[in-house]
């Protein structure tokens, strides 16, 4: 079992919600992100999410796409991702680490995944692939590394099924129409349309897009099995990455999970 | 089975190999919906009647297929006709799309219209037909774009659109794009996106070659008419790829024509300043779909160098892509100096100030035209007029108004 199922196995057992912390690699610098992904983990997130830098992020506001930026003008990419995985694994062997980026630079770095023989890496996300598609079948996963798929609130009965049918690892549920840190969240509708994937699916269904305040995760977490976190992190990073002095993101963590304990 | 005619897309939007709907699932059902809706309206009489109607008293159609006199004198070889899509209204071949997709937005009861523009062509035929029906419209355009084109952003604006400058990224169309999808994201079920090219997520490739084919259509009876025979060759300006599908899909099958795709070669294509990822690129994905693109060994997109704002883009159509490896179209490259030198020529030659975009298919025609003989019969997609130009080429000329 790889550490990311695991980990929501366990958190299920124990009836906790998950917490999942978003955070580009390379931004500020390879090191820092490191850093950054232990006191993260220190502050109270079950599972990190690694962006993977992309000139071209459609999904992401501006908030996640200037943090690309700074990463790739850092040179980072999927091609030196192992860079900061591997770092951050000599300091942690437990907690899951997703890659989460656009189809293009999998595409072109499939040995990505020859590369992760020790399994350091456990999850993909890719955002810009129809979720009814296997990741499998472009030579961008194996067996060893699940593979997480995006259900969004335009997304019809017939397509959450064929969906869910397709993700390991957990579904992640677009709270809203938008782009990451934007802010019109539908509680009500949110519900709903995660009491339907849950119908379908067999693995955890995690909330994210849109998550700011420990009230809005609070509310999240309780029609969920977890929340992300990312823009809120990835602006207090550009703010706090002239100093390096990243305290308060570690006691945001902190009050995020304690929401929704 | 016809399996040496083209027929594609396939069911799942995909052309060999090329295209599909690589989007955020935000954007599947509104996709989905529209390829409903096109399937379901394109072969009714009553839109049909309706989409030439349009073309016929709004735009201006059929656009003349005109020689070339002194052009084709110029050469000294061969009959240049030129396909005149500058005498639409608007000044391009744009608007022939807009045109029929404000028809599938009215279906859809959409009320908000967005779209991305490069040159301004497509944001200017857009802001028409959103105005012509009372829709509220919203363009993206790149910030280096909108400094370059600002003639065309001025018209937008007098048409009642909105135009956000895009200052993300290379600020030009790729960025324009990335943000009108953000927006479409965003938007999505009260806003109809208006493409502006045969790029983007299935079924957009196809709805806008279908709705430009028009033009190729027209080429087909105009050259019966005009000279009782189909012609040595087809060139068309390549950027998204547009216009040159438009012209060349009614001839795909009709292998006597050679179809010629000028993609912009900016300071040359061996300095890798340049947008011709057809030329010097390799397969990838960008903006949904699956195509040959500038993208570095990191699957990075790369930033273009192009003098045109129109063909100013990494990527293009996927139709474009299958044609390249089938080897049933020709696709080449000229530099910005070789369009700036053609955009002068055919200026004086022929009485008509092309785009810089379509400067790049005049440009070709030093190479292409030694092919032939005086029998031969080039026609020269002309996709776009140059008055949006004057204050680029002005200001590379030395002069100041």
């Amino acid at each position: 079992m790889n550490r990311l199922t695991k980990k929501l196995t366990d958190l299920k057992e124990e009836n906790k919600k998950a917490l999942v912390a978003y955070l580009v690699a390379g931004d500020p610098d390879i090191e820092t992100t490191v850093e950054l992904i232990k006191l993260l983990v220190d502050s109270g997130a079950d599972i990190i999410e690694i962006g993977v830098p992309f000139t071209d992020p459609i999904a992401e506001g501006p908030i996640i796409q200037k943090a690309h930026d700074r990463a790739l003008a850092n040179d980072v990419s999927l091609k030196t991702i192992y860079d900061i995985v591997n770092k951050f694994r000599d300091l942690d062997n437990e907690t899951p680490l997703v890659l989460m980026g656009y189809l293009n630079t999998f595409l072109s770095h499939k040995k990505l995944i020859e590369e992760n023989q020790n399994n350091a890496i456990d999850s993909i996300l890719v955002v810009d692939i129809p979720g009814e598609l296997n990741l499998a079948d472009y030579g961008i996963t194996n067996e060893t590394i699940n593979t997480i798929s995006l259900i969004s609130p335009t997304t019809k009965k017939d397509r959450i099924q064929s969906i869910a049918k397709n993700s390991s690892g957990f579904i992640y549920y677009v709270t809203l129409r938008g782009v990451t840190g934007a802010s019109n969240l539908d509680v009500k509708e949110i519900n709903t349309n995660i009491d339907e994937i849950k119908k379908h699916a067999s693995v955890p269904v995690l909330a994210g897009f849109g998550i700011k305040s420990k009230e809005d995760a609070k509310l999240l977490a309780d029609c969920s099995d977890g929340v992300i976190i990312g823009s809120s992190i990835v602006q207090m990073i550009e703010d706090d990455s002239q100093t390096k002095e990243f305290d308060r993101i570690g006691a945001y963590i902190t009050q995020i999970k304690q929401a929704i304990s | 089975m016809t399996t040496n005619k083209h027929n594609w897309p396939d069911k799942d939007g995909f052309f060999g190999e090329y295209g599909g709907k690589f989007v955020p699932e935000t954007l599947m059902h509104a996709l989905e919906e529209l390829e409903k809706t096109y399937n379901n309206f394109k072969d009714k009489p009553e839109f049909k009647e309706q989409f030439y109607k349009d073309l016929s008293e709004f735009v201006g159609r059929p656009s003349p297929l005109y020689f070339a006199e002194r052009l084709t004198n110029h050469y000294g070889t061969g009959s240049i006709w030129l396909k005149r899509e500058d005498l639409n209204h608007t000044g391009a071949h744009k608007i022939n799309n807009t045109i029929g997709q404000i028809l599938l937005a009215k279906y859809m009861g959409k009320e908000r219209i967005i779209a991305e523009t490069g040159a301004g062509q497509h944001g200017v035929a857009t802001a028409t037909v959103a105005a012509r029906l009372g829709l509220e419209c919203h363009i993206y355009m790149g910030a280096e774009d909108v400094q370059r084109q600002s003639l065309n952003v001025y018209r937008m604006k007098l048409l009642g659109a909105e135009v956000h400058s895009v200052e993300s990224g290379s600020a030009t169309l790729k960025d324009a794009l990335n943000e009108a999808l953000r927006d479409w994201v965003t938007n999505v079920d009260n806003t109809y996106y208006i493409i502006g090219s045969v790029t983007g997520p299935h079924p957009y490739p196809m709805i806008v070659r279908d709705f430009n084919s028009v033009v190729g259509e027209e080429v087909v009876a105009q050259s019966k008419d005009l000279f009782n025979d189909m012609p040595n060759a087809i060139v068309a300006c390549v950027g998204g790829g547009s216009n040159a599908m438009g012209i060349f899909y009614p001839f795909i099958d009709i292998k006597e024509t050679r179809l010629i795709g000028v993609e912009a070669g900016g300071e040359g294509v061996e300095t890798g300043e340049h947008a011709a990822p057809l030329n010097d690129g390799t397969p990838g994905v960008l903006h949904g779909a699956l195509s040959y693109l500038m993208q570095n060994d990191s699957g990075q997109v790369k930033a273009t160098k192009s003098v045109s704002a129109g063909l100013d883009y990494p990527g293009v159509g996927p139709e474009h892509s299958l044609l390249k490896d089938s080897g049933r179209a020709e696709y080449v490259a000229v530099t910005d100096k070789a369009a700036l030198k053609a955009f002068h020529e055919v200026s004086e030659l022929e009485g008509i100030i092309p785009a810089l975009e379509t400067a790049h298919a005049f440009a070709y025609l030093d190479v292409l035209m030694k092919d032939f003989d005086s029998s031969a019969n080039i026609i020269v997609n002309v996709s776009g007029r140059g008055d949006k130009d004057i204050n680029t080429v002005a200001e590379i000329d030395g002069i100041k108004f």
